[in-house]
């Protein structure tokens, strides 16, 4: 039976890869998407996560509208995938379909009470409509199976640390109130994010998917790809499609339980998600965190579902 | 005709605030929104808003559960600062402390199936430039609604907000009040989003230099001289709450901040303001968190925010007292 699941994301090149994959994958029934401000504004994003699943024949899920801004804090855009959140898809049309007419937290809070079974969340931006969602509507958490959500850096140390992920520190406040919501989390952070990464060999790969939603895909990636190169000197890593991935086959990565907390006070560390490991804050494990990824693994399930 | 929708939290003054804004002829009372702060729970507030509606005769008014914390709020320990305050009252007391926020009865009718926030956004919506808002709680459940539209600020007629301090002492620490501390990223959001406000501070309320403007043991001798339901029952329940605040706040009557809030929608001139200017809400900060801070005079630390706040600076205590007590006593 597929898993019902709810994308709630800021496409973005990356979060547009895992509603292509979500869609595709027979282990995934997509009952809904919402949209958040984060890689670009409410308006940019919503408009990206119609058009890219109109193109890809999803074009009856629906599109709830949500947060135009952080809860707290001032927006601060992502400027990874340009100021239409989407830049290079040249095939792309607008859609013509309209948002649901409620907004997306009440949107979420009605497909919950009425799922016969608990529906898996996987939030891939700033985390302020869930967080709206636990403030606002509490009484849906047990509708959760779980959260599988892009987001955090924990412990692993490399040449592309940093101490904060974007979408943490974008909204900081609400990813506090997600991961303290009681709610079954798995957190896919940089650690392992920044292990699924699209150089030549995989651009080589996809450049063998001649179908329009191959080019749609090799058109993003060819783009983000050299953004992420410009800045970070590598290849563009496919942080939202792994969160969706795991969904999948949870055995893509290995996780580990801790407690974690966000610094919500801090001038260069804010957003950090710091997590416990050694029971010190005498706090109950959180969230369980992605330590490892099978990279090649992956790639593999994202060639097939471009592919079959 | 003012239409209103009050947003309450349910303790003693909110109680009055909303029989005042039930009872006064020149008040199209929309609907009340309870959201969590003094009196303990949401459940609790939701309540007692029915229960005082009822006690009014006013059954056709809907009330709205909303927020059942704040969006951030603060660390444990502080956040329960008020149940060990209430034991200091305990033991000072005893049994008569009974009657300070007692458990709310089952109420006759259901509370609206609305969210308060949906209950404000669908109404406010629905009567653009038409609805006063005037939130006597924690901001909570106006900052819900300014995240989901961000176009509120400017549909609503105007908002009273009864919190903040601006040149007396604070309640929950020397430069904070509380339904700002209770949920201060909420009162920023309000005080940041262009509304046009008036703020009813500490300034005007909890301070004895307006100690004109507060209830007082002859003001109850005035009301129980009154054939009136409405009048008996603040004779009745009055009383403990006078003390409470003589004893640990040092005022010489009971403070009327929430109803204060509510007679500034219907007469201005009550109150004396300054403004308008903009306000904004300190968010760091143990003592500092909550702290409201008008900008008056000029600083080389500028700000871009709108100047769209009125504060309350003086009030004419008496003529307030003598409407609330009319107003209690009307029949009908």
């Amino acid at each position: 039976m597929p898993v019902p699941v709810i994308m709630d994301c800021d496409p973005g090149h990356d979060d547009a890869i895992a509603l292509v994959m979500a869609h595709r994958s027979p282990d995934i029934d997509l009952l809904g998407v919402t949209t958040v401000c984060g890689n670009a504004p409410i308006e940019a994003t919503t408009r990206n996560a119609l058009r890219v699943l109109d193109f890809i024949g999803a074009d009856t899920v629906p599109v709830a509208r949500g947060c135009y801004r952080p809860l707290a804090r001032p927006l601060r855009l992502g400027t990874a995938d340009g100021p239409s959140g989407l830049d290079g898809s040249p095939h792309l049309r607008d859609s013509d379909r309209p948002v649901e007419p409620v907004h997306a937290v009440d949107y979420l809070a009605a497909r919950l009470r009425e799922a016969p079974e608990p529906v898996t969340l996987v939030p891939t931006g700033p985390l302020t409509n869930i967080a709206l969602l636990f403030l606002k509507h509490p009484d849906v958490k047990p509708k959760i199976r779980q959260i599988v959500l892009m987001g955090g850096v924990f412990y692993r140390r490399s040449e592309y640390f940093t101490p904060t992920e974007f979408n943490i520190f974008c909204d900081p406040e609400a990813a506090a109130i997600v991961v303290d919501a009681g709610v079954p989390t798995t957190m896919v952070g940089l650690d392992v994010t920044m292990q699924v990464l699209v150089e030549q060999p995989q651009l080589a790969e996809l450049g063998e998917i001649r179908t329009p939603l191959g080019r749609l895909v090799l058109d993003w990636l060819a783009f983000y790809e050299k953004l992420h190169r410009g800045t970070m000197g590598v290849g563009g890593a496919l942080h939202d499609p792994l969160a969706l991935a795991v969904v999948i086959d949870p055995t893509l990565i290995e996780t580990k339980p801790a407690h974690i907390a966000v610094d919500l006070r801090g001038t260069v560390t804010l957003g950090a998600t710091v997590a416990d490991f050694w029971g010190e804050r005498g706090l109950p494990d959180n969230v369980r965190i992605a330590t490892a990824v099978d990279a090649d693994r992956f790639f593999a399930l994202l060639y097939r579902l471009l592919r079959d | 005709m003012v239409r209103m929708i009050l947003d309450v939290d349910s303790a003693g003054d909110d109680i009055l605030a909303i029989l005042f804004a039930a009872k006064h002829p020149d008040i199209t009372l929309e609907g009340v929104t309870a959201v969590n702060g003094a009196c303990g729970s949401i459940e609790q507030a939701t309540r007692v808003a029915l229960n005082t509606l009822a006690r009014a005769g006013r059954d056709d008014v809907p009330v709205a559960a909303g927020a059942y914390r704040p969006i951030v709020g603060h660390s444990k320990a502080d956040m329960e600062a008020p149940v060990h305050f209430e034991k200091r009252l305990q033991a000072r007391f005893g049994d008569r402390l009974k009657g300070f926020n007692p458990p709310a009865p089952e109420p006759s009718r259901p509370a609206d199936p609305r969210h308060a926030v949906d209950f404000i956004l669908d109404t406010v919506r629905a009567n653009p430039g038409e609805i006063t808002l005037v939130a006597t709680g924690p901001l909570t459940n106006l900052g819900l609604a300014l995240l989901q539209e961000p176009d509120l600020a400017g549909l609503v007629r105007e908002c009273i907000v009864m919190g903040g301090t601006f040149g007396c002492p604070g309640n929950i620490t020397p430069v904070v009040e509380y339904n700002i501390w209770a949920d201060p990223e909420a009162a920023k959001l309000v005080a940041n989003s262009g509304m046009t406000l008036t703020i009813v501070g500490l300034d005007v309320c909890e301070t004895n230099t307006a100690a004109d403007g507060m209830l007082t043991r002859d003001d109850l001798a005035d009301l129980a001289e009154h054939d009136a339901p409405l009048a008996r029952y603040l004779v009745e329940f009055l009383p403990i709450y006078i003390d409470i605040w003589r004893e640990f706040f040092g005022l010489v009557g009971f403070p009327m901040d929430d109803i204060i809030a509510v007679a500034m929608a219907i007469d201005p001139t009550l109150c004396t303001t300054e403004g308008p200017l903009f306000v904004d809400v300190e968010l760091e900060g143990r003592l500092t968190r909550g702290q409201t801070i008008a900008f008056r005079g000029r600083q080389i630390l500028g700000t871009s925010g709108q100047p769209s706040a009125r504060i309350c600076t003086a009030i004419d205590g008496r003529r307030f007292v003598s409407m609330f007590k009319q107003t209690i006593c009307r029949h009908g």
